[in-house]
């Protein structure tokens, strides 16, 4: 092959590795009659990695019925822990915006927020066991993994995230003691707020790539049929505690919006304020996403169990 | 059976997969022959990620197979349960099309 075949080669990487063992030669051979040596038109590009991804999400069970019942758990799975990463985000924007809601709410008026700050809460710590539990029930597949590979296919998974999450780390400290260092300048509070971002949007990110290599260490995996559908059953129950979490923070809004409309605003209790502030409307549609997705998630994993006769299912080489 | 029409894509006279069995209908193709045929009887051109998807969606419910490599392409066949399938469709699509064209002509009757 040539040069331009070579490219050819590397814009069939949006597909999946058993797809490209089946179908990609002969993929590249068409691109070579179709375009010859000459660049790729961005409409054929975009038509292969589109294809390629859909191909992505068929191989690893999170789209079409082409792979069989144990993988479209796991995909299904590791989708509802897609939303759960959304509702980490979420909720720690939330839990920061929420502090100090006591504060400006009226004690005659407490109950209500507090029973759905409550349920958020209890909800979050189920989420989190139900992970952890989780990770317990992979752990033997992932010493397997380790003893049958060795450590470097793991590590070439793993990188990215512990970049991620050490640079999340830096970036972190970094930002809390330069902010500390601003002094009482005019200027302080808004550099303050652009630190917090920058913070956020780095911690955000190294939260994706977390995601992101959880899934494919997951795809990696050995998992029995007994164990796929533990994690279907517990991605289950996570959704459960995801539709909790959002139902109490949309009754903790609304309580507040009701009681203590002044929060929203400046907590003085003569200006009001809006009862939707941007925060709050950015924090619902995220969570409403990862709803949808665990939705998602959640019909695939309820009808591929209800169905019999589940087979083990191999390796996937994605 | 209308089901698995759709999951595999033969709903519409330009789905792909329809293209493709109708082209293959005629003779073992490689991915280039096929495009340039389906291009030839519909002036559709189809992208290489919608040709390649729907050659594996077909592959992967037995209605076309792959035959050895020639010159490092992979030439495609109808299988049997391809015909039957795309004889279904047809049938179907012929019926609308008498009908269509029956109420087309009763329609240009009235109005000449």
């Amino acid at each position: 092959m040539g040069r331009r075949s070579v490219g050819h080669v590397d814009d069939l990487r949006w597909y999946p590795r058993s797809w490209r063992a089946t179908y990609g030669d002969d993929l590249v051979m068409y691109l070579r009659d179709r375009y010859g040596d000459g660049p790729l038109p961005v409409s054929a590009r975009l038509s292969i990695r589109r294809s390629g991804t859909v191909e992505r999400l068929r191989c690893g069970g999170i789209i079409g019925n082409s792979v069989d019942p144990d993988m479209r758990v796991r995909g299904a799975s590791l989708l509802v822990l897609c939303a759960w990463g959304m509702f980490i985000v979420a909720g720690a924007a939330f839990a920061k915006y929420t502090e100090h809601w006591p504060l400006a709410t009226p004690s005659v008026d407490h109950r209500l927020p507090a029973v759905a700050m409550g349920a958020v809460q209890a909800a979050g710590l189920t989420g989190a066991l139900v992970l952890v539990t989780a990770g317990l029930v992979v752990l033997p597949a992932l010493v397997q993994l380790v003893r049958s590979d060795g450590w470097r296919p793991l590590w070439i998974v793993t990188r990215p995230m512990v970049v991620a999450v050490t640079v999340a780390g830096v970036a972190g400290v970094a930002i809390v003691v330069w902010s500390t260092h601003l002094g009482p300048s005019p200027s302080a509070p808004f550099a303050t707020r652009v630190g917090g971002v920058i913070a956020g949007l780095v911690v955000v990110g190294a939260m994706v790539v977390c995601v992101g290599t959880v899934v494919a260490l997951v795809y990696r995996l050995h998992l029995s049929h007994r164990v796929t559908r533990v994690l279907g059953i517990l991605a289950l129950a996570m959704a459960a505690a995801l539709v909790v979490i959002f139902a109490g923070t949309l009754l903790w809004w609304i309580s507040t919006a009701v009681h203590a409309p002044w929060f929203f605003g400046s907590l003085d209790p003569r200006s009001p304020g809006s009862p939707a502030p941007l925060a709050m409307i950015v924090l619902g549609l995220l969570m409403l996403s990862g709803l949808v997705v665990a939705g998602i998630g959640t019909v695939r994993i309820a009808a591929t169990l209800d169905r019999p006769g589940a087979a083990p299912s191999p390796a996937p080489a994605t | 059976m209308v089901k698995n029409k759709r999951a595999v894509g033969l709903r519409r006279a330009n789905d792909p997969p329809l293209l493709i069995l109708t082209s293959l209908a005629g003779g073992p193709k490689h991915g280039y022959a096929l495009a340039q045929d389906i291009t030839g009887f519909t002036g559709v051109q189809l992208s290489p990620g919608a040709l390649y998807g729907a050659i594996a969606r077909l592959e992967e419910r037995g209605l076309i197979e792959a035959l050895p490599e020639v010159d490092r392409r992979r030439p495609y066949r109808i299988t049997a349960a391809g015909s039957a399938e795309l004889g279904e469709v047809m049938r179907d699509m012929r019926r609308v099309v008498d009908v269509g064209t029956h109420r087309l002509g009763l329609l240009q009757g009235r109005l000449a």
